[in-house]
């Protein structure tokens, strides 16, 4: 069984029922955001709101996959190898949320008060930063970051796609060459990008750890998402013949290992924090840990952190294609709490309280995405024949 | 009977020969086998059907001995023996205490790895008769042993010698008591 | 053995050597005469180690007195050091425990060595915090036991009791997870005696210390799974006890230490320094001891690209920080940030960032990372530069507090220099005894990875 016996591109089967899927995907997410957006003429706060955070977890996914696309050219380790045309596909979304990124910008009164002149003028703190959190600047901020992920999207795309015809060291390190600055620039982009659009939510409020909490919620929902599909396509050829649960392994792994990151970033910060006892950052937590919020809180440290955490330790877990699915899936839920805790607490101060538009919005961004996921995703051979890592990668997983 | 002898050990010059070897004697039918080698071998453990190791488990009790014990520790003295203010923290400062509560985690659980292994083993072990096979001091540096023991119920001196000499060894050696 | 490899893997030990090869060439060390470099590095290493000791008594006998603190920098030279020194730890067990999870094979042939120097570096930190409390001989108030002193306990809300807590775990396990790594080479050594010189003392040590180590099959299964474990809990430890280090200073109210990136930042930064510490004494040693085969070209490559991977990670922290100093609004960190950058104590911090951000930024280019020399002198700066970045948050955060009329300088005594000088005569005299008595190279796992990527050949 070698590389060139193998046809890497999904079967027409396969082929059929991602089509039905993405045809199923639209339809439920355009409707659905059309429910949404309906409502949000009645209450565009809320709309906006939701708009945001279901965006925030989207684009964390994308931003996640690219970014663990350029990890896996710079390890070169074989457990990279089998999800790379998925963490392609999804990187090629790029574009869309672009688009899908104007109900924000039109939301910014909505959403940011120091975006209000008045509330600026009567704020000594926010007329400080007005500097930094102004209208023009923040939009200018948002179109570098995405010009910044597109290009490397591109570059990563273009250069994978030129190694299935020219197999070779030499495309291959190029995209290793691409890699180290890319991931440079995530670090900066997801941690400014946190800053601009959820920090600044609370314009008096500020941690240095934020964006690496982001940085790790990026990583662990991306690789939960991965894993997800990756099962999914798992039943049909060609990953029918190459996946084993020594791959699922070491992905479980992975996962495993962020889902600690994210723990230890947010304890970091919450014992720093709680030992500081600030006026000017206590708040923050005050408002996150008591009444509704303080109950969402601990189902965070418990099903975002415990339970998982538990769970993952057991090797048997990780090897199991349905358990390992269900924890993936169980985490990216988990992530869109954490999210949800993240941002609306700013909204509905000290109140909890959820909207019929945080179910509603977060489907139909989702059924979008997707659809271009899966739209994207069949353009090329799911594996990518030319990797020099290939069939190391595949042999890793015959027991 | 004549005296008694520890086993039958047949030398190889290659792991592959080894796990081969392995496989074969497991084929006939010897149960009683060990292998010797001067690094670990993945396919061994298969070749010799070995079960899964319980040190996990011991792990995983230590680890929750330890954690019980540094939170408790805490608790007791800061909550119960001696409550006093310190800097204006509730007496049960839980965040704080998630601290040494971990690090009492980790200690308990590697040293419970460590003695439980040691256990496991039967380390350290003075004396035994494999080492008296005087080429068996390579087995730490380059070659590689099967050894039959004496207490497999098929073994026998002239059969298990002659099955070990039909491997291909590089020489099979009676081990003395 | 049929194990596949890609057509980019190169051999991780050059020189196509046969398992017997390794021990020959590893155990020769220990029988062999010491050189004249040895003996040479050995005196200069243990003149500092007794310089140190002259310090450390006249400071016991007489008081903390004799350091440059006062009032308001009641931290200064002794923390940095301490703060220093775990650091170096750090890369040690990253090495031995987060590259073994990760599966990067090229760790054997440095791992040992990592993990000897990850010991003496903790010794080495372990050294100040208890000399500046004082009263050595009362160190053990430092942790909590029934006592009959009116019920007095330690504070478990303070982080210097969690560092007690940590540095002494961090310790025992980093030394437990040595010792298990080294029982199979032992046991290499003893048999290896066994035929030259049985019954010496040095035969004798070698067989109780390997524990009459079989290299059964029956070992060896638990062994792995033990080695598994302890890297598995050796990982989470490490960077707790990094995390807790930063919270020394985090979980203060002081600007400039109340930052909640402090612990990644910190671990990243030990790991920095830590890795540059580990190439420098590599470097060394490759040549001294003739062991280019083992350390190529490659693994300094890949440290080197470690370098560069921590270099950003601590410069976009520096970054962070600033920028959230002027985000916060809050006029006293922007005033210590300021300070830091153009006060008096400026050069230290612009020496931080030309030897953290701007020198490694040479490592993208390949044939920087390939000479040698270079890397030799960039891991050098790299140390430089992490010495003085705690120096800077230490001193800088407390010289110019609150209060103007409380403002003061700091300037270290003829006493912390030698202290200093000491740690640093400690750790190299214990480097070398340990090149002269122990297998520098763990010989069992480079062994079991000769045959990796051989089939490509070529030399790396």
């Amino acid at each position: 069984m070698t590389a060139s016996t193998h046809s890497f591109t999904a079967p027409a089967d396969l082929e059929k029922g991602i089509k039905s899927w993405r045809t199923r995907a639209l339809a439920v997410g355009v409707v659905a955001l059309a429910a949404g957006a309906a409502g949000g003429l009645g209450n565009p706060d809320q709309f906006f709101r939701s708009y945001l955070w279901a965006y925030l977890f989207f684009v964390g996914v994308t931003i996640g996959c690219m970014a663990l696309l350029m990890l896996q050219y710079l390890t070169g380790g074989a457990w990279g190898v089998v999800i790379r045309r998925l963490c392609e596909a999804a990187t090629r979304t790029f574009p869309l949320l672009l688009v899908l990124f104007l109900p924000v910008v039109l939301g910014i009164s909505h959403l940011y008060s120091w975006s209000h002149p008045e509330v600026a003028a009567a704020d000594e703190a926010i007329r400080h930063k007005q500097a930094y959190l102004n209208v023009p600047f923040f939009l200018g901020r948002a179109a570098f970051y995405f010009l910044g992920w597109i290009v490397f999207a591109l570059l990563l795309n273009k250069w994978s796609l030129a190694q299935d015809t020219e197999p070779g060291s030499r495309q291959q390190l190029k995209l290793q060459l691409v890699s180290g600055p890319g991931l440079l620039f995530f670090g900066l982009s997801v941690t400014f990008m946190a800053i601009d659009w959820v920090m600044s939510i609370d314009p008096h409020w500020s941690s240095t750890m934020y964006g690496l909490l982001f940085i790790a919620g990026e990583g662990l929902s991306s690789m939960a998402f991965l894993i997800t599909t990756l099962v999914i396509l798992s039943r049909s050829r060609p990953f029918s013949e190459v996946i084993t649960r020594r791959h699922l392994h070491d992905l479980g792994k992975l996962m495993f290992a962020f889902v600690m990151v994210w723990a230890y970033f947010s304890f970091s910060q919450f014992l720093i924090i709680w030992a500081g006892n600030l006026p000017e950052e206590i708040p923050w937590y005050v408002r996150r840990l008591h009444g509704g919020w303080g109950w969402v809180g601990l189902a965070l440290a418990a099903f975002h952190f415990a339970v998982p955490f538990l769970l993952l330790l057991s090797r048997d877990i990780k090897r199991n294609y349905n358990l390992l699915t269900a924890v993936a899936v169980w985490l990216l839920v988990m992530r869109m709490v954490d999210l949800y805790w993240l941002v609306m607490p700013e909204f509905r101060k000290g109140e909890f309280g959820v909207s019929w538009m945080d179910f509603v919005i977060p489907i139909g961004l989702g059924g979008i995405w997707l659809a271009a996921f899966t739209w994207q995703l069949p353009k090329r051979p799911l594996l990518p024949p030319g990797e020099l890592h290939l069939e190391e990668a595949l042999a890793h997983g015959r027991d | 009977m004549t005296k008694t002898i520890y086993g039958m050990m047949a030398e190889f010059d290659t792991p592959g020969a080894l796990v081969n070897a392995a496989r074969e004697a497991r084929a006939k039918g010897y149960r009683k086998l060990d292998a010797y080698s001067p690094f670990p071998i993945e396919e061994l453990s298969e070749a010799l059907h070995l079960h899964k190791s319980r040190l996990p488990l011991i792990v995983l009790i230590g680890g929750i001995l330890g954690g019980l014990t540094g939170y408790l520790m805490q608790y007791y003295v800061t909550v119960l023996y001696f409550p006093i203010n310190v800097a204006g923290r509730p007496l049960h400062s839980w965040p704080a205490y998630i601290i040494i509560t971990f690090e009492m985690t980790i200690l308990f659980a590697a040293l419970s790895a460590v003695f439980g292994l040691l256990a496991l083993c039967g380390l350290p072990m003075p004396y035994h008769p494999v080492f008296n096979v005087p080429r068996f001091a390579l087995a730490s540096r380059n070659r590689f042993f099967l050894c039959i023991e004496a207490t497999d119920p098929l073994f026998d001196r002239k059969a298990t010698s002659d099955f070990l000499g039909t491997l291909e060894p590089r020489e099979v050696s009676e081990v003395a008591h | 053995m049929a194990e596949i490899c890609s057509p980019l893997r190169l051999p991780l030990i050059a020189g196509r050597k046969k398992p017997a090869a390794v021990t020959e060439d590893v155990c020769r060390a220990l029988t062999r005469p010491p050189s004249g470099l040895w003996w040479a590095a050995f005196a200069a290493a243990f003149a500092l180690l007794l310089l140190g000791t002259a310090a450390v008594s006249y400071q016991i006998a007489t008081g903390v007195g004799t350091w440059g603190l006062n009032t308001t920098v009641g931290w200064a030279f002794d923390i940095t050091n301490f703060v220093f020194w775990v650091g170096i730890g750090h890369a040690g067990t990253l090495i031995s425990a987060i590259l073994f999870l990760f599966r990067q094979r090229w760790r054997t042939s440095v791992n040992r060595s990592a993990e000897a120097m990850t010991l003496f570096a903790v010794m080495c930190a372990g050294i100040f915090p208890v000399i500046h409390t004082g009263r050595p001989w009362l160190a053990y108030w430092l942790f909590p036991y029934p006592n009959f002193r009116g019920s007095l306990w330690i504070n478990f809300r303070s982080p210097l009791a969690w560092d007690c807590f940590a540095i002494s775990t961090y310790f025992l396990i980093s030394a437990t997870f040595w010792y298990v790594g080294l029982i199979p080479d032992l046991a290499t050594v003893r048999d290896r005696l066994a035929s030259t010189e049985g019954g010496s003392l040095r035969h004798r040590l070698f067989s109780i210390f390997s524990l009459g180590w079989n290299g059964s099959y029956r070992v060896w299964r638990h062994y792995e799974v033990l080695y598994l474990l302890l890297a598995g809990l050796a990982t989470p430890l490490v960077i707790s006890v990094h995390t807790i280090v930063s919270w020394d200073f985090a979980t203060a109210v002081i600007p400039g230490w109340h930052a909640t990136i402090f612990p990644p930042y910190f671990v990243a930064g030990a790991i920095f320094s830590g890795i540059a510490m580990v190439l420098t004494l590599m470097l060394v040693a490759r040549k001294a001891m003739g062991l280019e085969d083992y350390i190529t070209t490659r693994h300094v490559d890949v440290m080197c690209k470690l370098l560069l991977l921590t270099s950003g990670i601590v410069a976009l922290a520096y970054g962070t920080e600033f920028f959230t100093a002027f985000y916060s609004g809050n006029p006293y960190e922007e005033f210590v940030f300021l300070n830091r950058a153009k006060g008096p104590f400026a050069w230290a911090y612009w020496t931080m960032v030309s030897c953290n951000v701007l020198v490694p930024q040479l490592l993208w280019f390949r044939r920087v990372r390939r000479s040698m020399g270079v890397v030799f002198v960039l891991s050098l700066l790299i140390n430089v530069g992490m010495w003085f970045e705690r120096f800077v948050i230490i001193v800088t955060s407390l010289h110019r507090d609150f209060l103007p009329s409380s403002w003061a300088s700091y300037r270290p005594t003829i006493v912390e220099v030698s202290t200093l000088a000491g740690s640093f005569g400690l750790f190299f005299t214990c480097f070398l005894i340990f090149c002269r008595i122990l297998p520098v190279i763990a010989m069992g796992e480079v062994k079991a990875v000769l045959s990796h990527g051989q089939g490509n050949g070529g030399e790396a």
